[in-house]
């Protein structure tokens, strides 16, 4: 067990470092979830079995595929160079966590633990899906539910923040830029929208883009 | 048996390693895994404590805060792809002013 402890503890540290100094922003969350996989492991020497599963499945898994889509997706997996506009703000930064990590470890070695730690444990039967599903469905059903709002809300939201606007920033329709006579199922691959419907256009336009779906 | 005042201290840890992450990454992107790396710090102090009390409180406040995360991510990282299309740029400093 603290062999265990040791060696994921390590790791996530040494998982957590790449994640803020990667110069490459692929390197960084790989690094990541390299310290969530040991997160993980932590919480299954904690009693914790359901968070451990839970953690690979939902952290490591699905939020960390979210990251390296966008990454990838915006192409930022490049450093940003250029002028720092805070003088030492690496320094500093350094400095205080020292600090803070410091002050962290001082503060935990002055932890009580309120019981025996091997009675606490068998409390916890292992941290398994019932005894987390018993206390999420009795004393915190409303949180629960909460959440589920939270997350149906954070769908619709994330759906509506990326989508294309209907017209452009300056309120005039594409269609408009479309020359005078130009004949309509005429125009080329490249002049088609590009990202979902526009409205406001020419009737005829209209049509020929309604005949293009049909076709 | 590790004491839980070794998670905690390594909690800690992980937490400033994060709080440095934020204060000196400059894309959005990077910041926001860094905010993971402190969320998961929390996470596995709660846990700790969780045991510490033999209560499952702990790990159900871990629970929510896994699902809280991961709307955060979705509105979060669909914000960063919304400001980089209008901006060009996910580079903090940038992204300063607020003028749209």
């Amino acid at each position: 067990m603290t062999l265990a402890f040791i060696l994921l503890g390590a790791l996530a540290i040494v998982g957590g470092i790449i994640t803020i100094a990667a110069r490459n922003a692929v390197h960084a969350s790989l690094g990541l979830v390299g310290t969530l996989l040991c997160v993980a492991g932590l919480f299954a020497t904690l009693n914790a079995s359901f968070l451990a599963a839970t953690q690979v499945i939902v952290y490591a898994g699905a939020v960390m595929v979210l990251f390296l889509f966008v990454i990838m997706l915006l192409n930022a997996n490049q450093p940003v160079t250029g002028h720092d506009p805070v003088p030492f703000v690496r320094e500093l930064a350094g400095i205080g966590g020292t600090l803070l990590a410091a002050a962290f470890v001082v503060l935990a070695f002055t932890y009580k633990d309120p019981r025996p730690l091997a009675e606490s444990a068998a409390a916890l039967r292992g941290g398994d899906a019932m005894i987390m599903g018993e206390t999420l469905l009795t004393r915190f059903l409303l949180p629960f539910e909460a959440v589920s709002i939270l997350l149906l809300v954070a769908i619709v939201g994330s759906v509506a923040l990326v989508q294309r606007p209907e017209a452009q920033p300056d309120g005039v329709p594409d269609e408009l830029d479309t020359p005078v006579g130009t004949v309509p199922g005429d125009r080329g691959q490249d002049e088609q929208p590009r990202f979902g419907p526009r409205v406001g256009g020419q009737p005829a336009l209209q049509a020929a883009r309604d005949g293009e779906v049909s076709a | 048996m590790v004491s839980t005042s070794s998670y905690l201290a390594l909690s800690g840890i992980l937490f400033a390693l994060g709080m440095i992450g934020v204060l000196t990454r400059r894309t959005a992107i990077m910041v926001f895994l860094s905010v993971e790396l402190m969320l998961n710090a929390a996470n596995l102090a709660l846990v700790a404590f969780a045991r510490s009390w033999g209560d499952p409180t702990g790990q159900t406040a871990v629970f929510i805060v896994m699902t809280l995360a991961a709307a955060e991510v979705a509105i979060g990282l669909a914000i960063i792809v919304a400001i980089f299309r209008k901006r060009e740029t996910t580079n903090v400093d940038d992204l300063a002013a607020l003028k749209g």
